[in-house]
């Protein structure tokens, strides 16, 4: 029932701020939240009044002309499922933190946006980061925008953003206080060192 | 007597510093309002929804809230923009004059940029069954039935109580304009407004006008005052289509690209703030002149993008989107395909990340 209510909570039905009027294009812009052990993407999505049919029908599977709880939510899971999001080689797994979603008047009328917000946990990691992030949803009537935001933590540098054309594909290289990379190749070592002396403690003690 | 009492008047209002200026103005408005036009007006400055009520859409898709121009009579209509004159430059209200004028011209071309133009809309294919997109209703109404373009549908409020020493805040707009005005003290911040236009060129009495064509000018003229090397740095390799912090995005700072202007040479650096005084000088010029004077300080951390063509032709608008960001700034410029021509429809935002409604 509490998982229930926050979904409920999470996943709201309100008017998110007015954007452009298009016409036959999806904008679909991203805001990418940096920190130590967590990514965030904030995706807003704004329907041209001439796509609106196509966004609309993969919104309202029942074609009742009311977005539910459970449709939105199966929307952003649609969505979730259209981007793909990674660091230093490694595949993330984002999850749904909220959703969104204006009137169907306003969305008709290509005026509302819909808000979209995933969250991944990320390792530490080295100091050196590499974040990929994709967006291939709709992608015959969308046009894409992706943007870091200023880190919140001031020991976190942005050193470059990389974008196709359509800001389909970005690439995000950054800096963060952690091991560096001349000492990162020798972590093997290191560990095994740790793992000796610490077998080699505990023989000692067995034997005493 | 009767000479002198007006020539009193007019020293006196001379010597009113531009805070006293407006909040004159403002009272001024606000005696020719009856109860209930000064209840509709006045907000709570503490009231977020309304500072927030704001777009860049018509206000038949957006409804404002405050007094409507259309809904005043002739010395109400005549107070209400003399309140906006006072809080802005000559040049900063002669804009406004501009885009709400582009408006009535948008009006009477029944929605479209130029009279006989394209559909509302239309110029990139039109929506499928039927080439009836853009803005619903054209020229002549909205959802609803509610009109939708038109110098009559731009809002007045005012948030707080106008004074000269305790914050308040005025906004001013409708379709492609959003003043956020709030004057602290001596203070006038302006930042977030939305300036847009549409059509973004037009005429008048045989007269063109261009609301923004100096923000399109002055850019294009600093591009091609860059050497290839500073151009590959200021030119994205990426299409931006629209802008990245329009409404809804106030306290957000994305990272900046582009050029920085510590790569820029004096003169360079000149005419990059040459190009962001057109929105820092909207305000009155006292508030105007101390937004430069901090923006200046921060020239070496200011950058410049572009993303689009390079080329414009003469006396036209880019086309191209452009941003201008520092630690206390962020201006786009994003032309809008909808309607034809993106040289003819332009919205552009001006915030201080940092300083939204005048907060700090």
């Amino acid at each position: 029932m509490k998982r229930a209510l926050i979904a409920a909570a999470l996943l709201t039905l309100v008017a998110a701020p007015a954007r452009a009027h298009r016409l036959d294009e999806y904008l679909q812009g991203t805001l990418i939240t940096i920190e130590r052990t967590r990514v965030q993407l904030e995706i807003t999505l704004t329907s041209g009044v001439a796509v609106f049919p196509a966004v609309f029908a993969a919104i309202d599977r029942d074609g009742d002309g009311v977005i539910s709880q459970a449709e939105g939510r199966a929307y952003a899971d649609r969505v979730l499922g259209n981007i793909a999001l990674g660091i230093d080689d490694e595949k993330l797994s984002p999850h749904f933190v909220s959703a969104q979603f204006p009137s169907v008047a306003e969305l008709k009328e290509g005026q509302g946006a819909i808000r979209l917000v995933f969250a991944a946990d990320v390792d530490s990691g080295g100091s050196e980061r590499r974040l990929t992030f994709q967006n291939h949803h709709e992608p015959r009537i969308s046009v894409y925008q992706v943007n870091a935001l200023v880190p919140r933590d001031r020991d976190i540098h942005i050193v470059e953003q990389k974008r196709n054309d359509t800001q389909s594909l970005y690439e995000l290289d950054y800096t963060q206080p952690g091991i560096r990379k001349d000492v990162e190749g020798m972590a093997p070592a290191i560990a095994g060192l740790a793992a000796a002396a610490y077998f080699a403690v505990r023989r000692r003690m067995r034997a005493a | 007597m009767g000479r002198i009492l007006p020539l009193l008047l007019a020293l006196t209002a001379a010597a009113q510093t531009p805070t006293a200026k407006i909040v004159s103005a403002a009272n001024a408005f606000l005696s020719t309002l009856d109860a209930k036009q000064r209840q509709a007006v006045t907000f709570s400055f503490d009231d977020e929804a309304q500072r927030k009520r704001w777009s860049n859409l018509p206000v038949a898709m957006v409804p404002r809230a405050g007094l409507k121009l259309g809904d005043l009579n002739a010395s109400q209509r005549t107070a209400a923009l003399a309140l906006v004159s006072a809080s802005l430059s000559a040049r900063g209200y002669e804009k406004v004059q501009q885009i709400v004028e582009a408006d009535e011209v948008l009006k009477n071309n029944g929605g479209r940029n130029t009279a006989g133009g394209p559909p509302p809309g239309g110029g990139r294919g039109g929506p499928p069954g039927g080439g009836r997109g853009g803005p619903p209703g054209g020229g002549r109404g909205g959802p609803g039935g509610g009109a939708m373009f038109g110098k009559d549908l731009y809002f007045i409020s005012i948030l707080g109580t106008p004074s000269e020493k305790t914050p308040w805040m005025l906004q001013f707009g409708g379709h492609h304009l959003a003043l956020n005005v709030t004057i602290d003290g001596a203070r006038g911040i302006l930042t977030p407004s939305l300036i847009g236009a549409q059509p973004a060129l037009y005429t008048v009495a045989g007269k063109t006008v261009r609301p923004l064509g100096a923000e399109s000018d002055k850019a294009m003229a600093l591009l091609n005052a860059l050497d290839e090397s500073q151009r590959k740095q200021a030119i994205l390799g990426f299409k931006v289509a629209d802008l990245v912090l329009g409404p809804g995005a106030d306290g957000k700072t994305i990272q900046p690209e582009g050029l920085r202007a510590s790569n820029m040479n004096e003169k360079q650096r000149t005419m990059l703030l040459d190009v962001v005084a057109e929105w820092a000088s909207i305000v009155h010029a006292e508030a105007a002149a101390a937004r430069m004077t901090q923006l200046k300080a921060e020239i070496a951390d200011m950058w410049f993008a572009w993303s689009g063509p390079v080329t414009v032709e003469p006396g036209k608008n880019i086309t191209a989107y452009y941003r201008i960001q520092s630690p206390h700034l962020v201006i786009e410029y994003a032309p809008q395909p909808l309607g034809g021509d993106p040289g003819m429809h332009v919205h552009t935002m001006y915030r201080d990340p940092t300083n939204d409604y005048g907060r700090k």
